[in-house]
């Protein structure tokens, strides 16, 4: 058993607690509060008044997939030779050594969503980790999503090619045609009704999107501009999809369509430059007009196109245009969670949780704070 | 004439005036101090409650060349279809209406070193420029030029003509190239010198080897993308070799070899520190860098590298310094005066003193807290952004 004691812990769901204690065991909270008796055989952390957050969480990242420091060719995350390739799995190319993961650690990053790129459609299933640990396997919390791509990565890949998709149509229609066809596999799969003679042949890609038509994955489709995310609503609504916007560039545009459908977003990576025309007028102020408009978002790095080490920086960039503070920490940890599928064991300091949590010289959104430790699973993570 | 009254001055070179006012004339600062009156009839901008800075300077980024919000429409910066291309010239691709200049002066950064890029062993000659112009056209915006011969070591020159199959596809391949731009400049030099000795001589002249030639009569520095330390170290042996100024520019191991560096005297620019490890050569990449050449004694700067990170984000890069142990004052000033000096434009900018150009921004606090803004930009004396509702 561990305790943390003396933290100003941000619980998130419950509030603030001024010199309080959360006592951990076999990775989970077992209890928290503001006094408290512990067992004589607790090693205990005095914080000395720190302040102290749930774990962060970074929705969307190419983090441990990337190849940081091996140059781009490492890279493993974009198989951008056929448009369609939704039986890639993101976590067969993890690599739990990345020092971006280290990075993500030393700033608290506990959880985060690692997906495919954009290069194809359809680009493979994500998988959402812990930051910290030795294989994949004993890592991961539970699978991210299909990731699917509209807009001008798809188009400049396979035009290069000399393929389809080479323009906005030929996307969206080769998103339609593969939904089309898992439909058919699953009818297939339904008439035969249990006779294995009449059973399709086992199709992997198949398979996969058979999950998304049936609701156990979401869609999460990556879409800057307004435009493109209503082809994304469009084809959501007529498959009958859950369907998640990644980036959001442009979202602050049809914050009403966004709020009426109850979609999700992450939003980011807003910190870089307007590297293409579909990031044209990307902006800190989307976070705020979304939440102004009820829309549930996660702020994300999309690490490597901006750093891991500042996700709780870029929701305090987002607080300066306007966004409630508490928001955006929410942005940053629950609301994170359930982008990810995650809020019942991450994004909270709650009784029952994981045991994952950040301790803090000072507020997250200060560029003087400093990391002190990064507890994952109730294990050491990070020392500052 | 203007007057900005009340606001805590940071000067950079002169301390900090605490309510303090600065007179501005002709697009010059004219006076500054406690006790400088207010002459009647001028325009008052009151900055009680404010932070008053000179205006920052970018000195190592793309802004005009590598433009934001474009594809390869916008993308001027690297002429990779010849190693050495001395003659081409940023000037010559920037972009007055860029979106990056206008972010630059509503983040409080009004001047900037604007380059080519690192794909060519000599990239081409940088210009140094104010973020926005009286008018509307680049040379309206030029304060030097040119003010620096861009060259490039290590991994960018290897890849792009690696994978052209051509030379440097080796980092031997790399300096063998700069030796062989160099000598052909001392040659050319040596042809022009006897040309003038004799007029009857024939002599033809080579754009190439004009801008080589500067970098050799040291009228500019040569400033050497260099990331990794054994990269710095073979631009240093070139640079003793030829006898010519040099500049590191990224310096990212430069915590590996600050001695060598303090040593020689040799000015460097540190950046850009907040992306991914995008390279190998990035490996190393630490925010303890500008801690430990101050330590050491180096002179340097801090760049965004525009467009890698956004040149608005100079101030965050450098408050991000602090954090990890730089002291503030060297801080601020590797966003000033020190890259005025590195660009030669100190006597015009990087500072607020009586007789400098009048570029000036007013803070709601101070410049490397993450909630700070800009209020007001001023360039050459004209107001040239203020924040909606100021």
């Amino acid at each position: 058993m561990r305790a943390i004691t003396n933290g100003r812990i941000h619980t998130i769901t419950n509030g603030i607690i001024e010199h309080g204690t959360i006592l951990m065991d076999a990775g989970r909270i077992v209890a928290l509060g503001e006094k408290m008796d512990l067992p004589s055989e607790v090693e205990v952390l005095d914080v000395g008044g720190a302040w102290v957050f749930p774990g962060f969480i970074d929705a969307h990242t190419h983090l441990a997939v990337g190849g940081e420091g091996f140059g781009m060719g490492h890279a493993d995350y974009n198989e951008a030779f056929d448009p369609v390739t939704p039986h890639l799995r993101a976590s067969d190319a993890v690599f739990p050594e990345d020092v971006g993961l280290q990075d993500a650690l030393s700033v608290g990053v506990s959880t985060v969503g690692i997906t495919p790129g954009s290069a194809n459609v359809i680009g493979g299933q994500g998988v959402v980790i812990k930051t910290h640990g030795r294989t994949v396997s004993e890592m991961t919390l539970g699978p991210w999503g299909m990731k699917a791509a509209l807009g001008e990565n798809p188009k400049m890949v396979y035009s290069e090619q000399k393929k389809m998709p080479a323009t906005r149509l030929g996307v969206a229609a080769v998103l339609r045609d593969q939904l089309v066809k898992a439909q058919n596999y699953l009818e297939k799969a339904k008439k035969a009704a249990g006779n294995p003679e009449k059973m399709p042949e086992r199709d992997l890609k198949m398979e996969a999107l058979s999950q998304v038509i049936q609701g156990e994955l979401p869609l999460r489709v990556h879409a800057h501009r307004a435009d493109d995310i209503m082809t994304a609503l469009r084809v959501a609504d007529e498959f009958g999809l859950r369907v998640i916007i990644e980036h959001c560039t442009e979202g602050h545009k049809v914050t009403r369509e966004l709020a009426r459908r109850g979609v999700l977003c992450t939003v980011g990576p807003t910190f870089g430059a307007r590297s293409k025309v579909e990031v044209r007028e990307k902006s800190w102020r989307t976070p705020a007009c979304l939440a102004e408009a009820g829309v549930k978002f996660a702020i994300v790095s999309d690490h490597p196109f901006s750093n891991v080490r500042f996700l709780p920086l870029f929701a305090g960039l987002a607080v300066r245009e306007g966004l409630p503070e508490e928001t955006a920490l929410r942005a940053i940890t629950i609301d994170a969670a359930a982008l990810v599928g995650q809020e019942s064991r991450v994004g909270s300091l709650e009784v029952g949780k994981d045991a994952d949590l950040v301790v803090l010289s000072g507020h997250p959104f200060s560029l003087k704070t400093r990391t002190l430790y990064t507890v994952v699973n109730g294990e050491l993570g990070y020392r500052g | 004439m203007l007057a900005i009254t009340n606001g805590k001055i940071y000067t950079i070179t002169q301390g900090i005036l605490e309510r303090g006012t600065i007179l501005v004339e002709g697009g010059k600062i004219t006076a500054l101090g406690h006790a400088v009156p207010t002459p009647a009839g001028a325009t008052v901008i009151d900055a009680a409650g404010n932070y008053v800075f000179p205006g920052f300077i970018e000195a190592h980024g793309h802004a005009g060349v590598m433009e934001d919000g474009f594809g390869w429409e916008g993308r001027d910066g690297n002429e990779l279809t010849d190693p050495v291309t001395a003659h081409v010239r940023a000037i010559d691709a920037i972009n007055p209406e860029e979106q990056g200049l206008r972010d630059a002066v509503e983040g409080g950064i009004t001047t900037l070193w604007s380059t080519p890029g690192s794909g060519n062993v000599i990239g081409g000659d940088g210009v140094t420029i104010k973020a926005h112009g009286r008018g509307r056209t680049v040379d309206e915006m030029v304060i030097k030029y040119p003010s620096g011969l861009k060259a490039a070591m290590g991994e960018n020159p290897k890849r792009v003509y690696g994978n052209q199959k051509k030379m440097p596809s080796t980092r031997m391949g790399v300096a063998g190239i700069m030796r062989e731009a160099l000598t052909k400049g001392q040659n050319y030099l040596q042809k022009l010198n006897k040309a003038a000795a004799d007029p009857d001589k024939p002599f033809e002249r080579d754009l190439r080897m004009e801008s080589i030639a500067r970098v050799l009569k040291r009228e500019i520095p040569l400033r050497v993308h260099a990331h990794r330390a054994d990269d710095i170290m073979t631009a240093i042996r070139i640079a003793e070799e030829f006898d010519i100024e040099i500049t590191i520019e990224h310096c990212t191991e430069g915590h590996k070899v600050a001695d060598e560096l303090a040593r020689r005297g040799i000015r460097v620019v540190v950046g850009p520190s907040l992306t991914a490890r995008s390279k190998v050569e990035l490996r190393d990449r630490t925010l303890l860098t500008p801690a430990l050449l101050a330590k050491a004694g180096v002179q340097f700067a801090i760049m965004t590298d525009h467009p890698v990170i956004p040149i608005q984000y100079l101030p965050f890069a450098t408050a991000l310094a602090v954090r990890e142990g730089l002291d503030e004052e060297t801080a601020l000033r590797a966003i000033t005066i020190n890259p005025a000096t590195i660009a030669g434009v100190a006597d015009r900018v990087g500072s607020l003193e009586a007789g400098k150009d009048a570029d000036i921004v007013l803070w709601s606090g101070h410049p490397l807290e993450l909630m700070s803004r800009v209020l007001l930009t001023i360039v050459d004396g004209q107001v040239v952004y203020r924040r909606e509702g100021e």
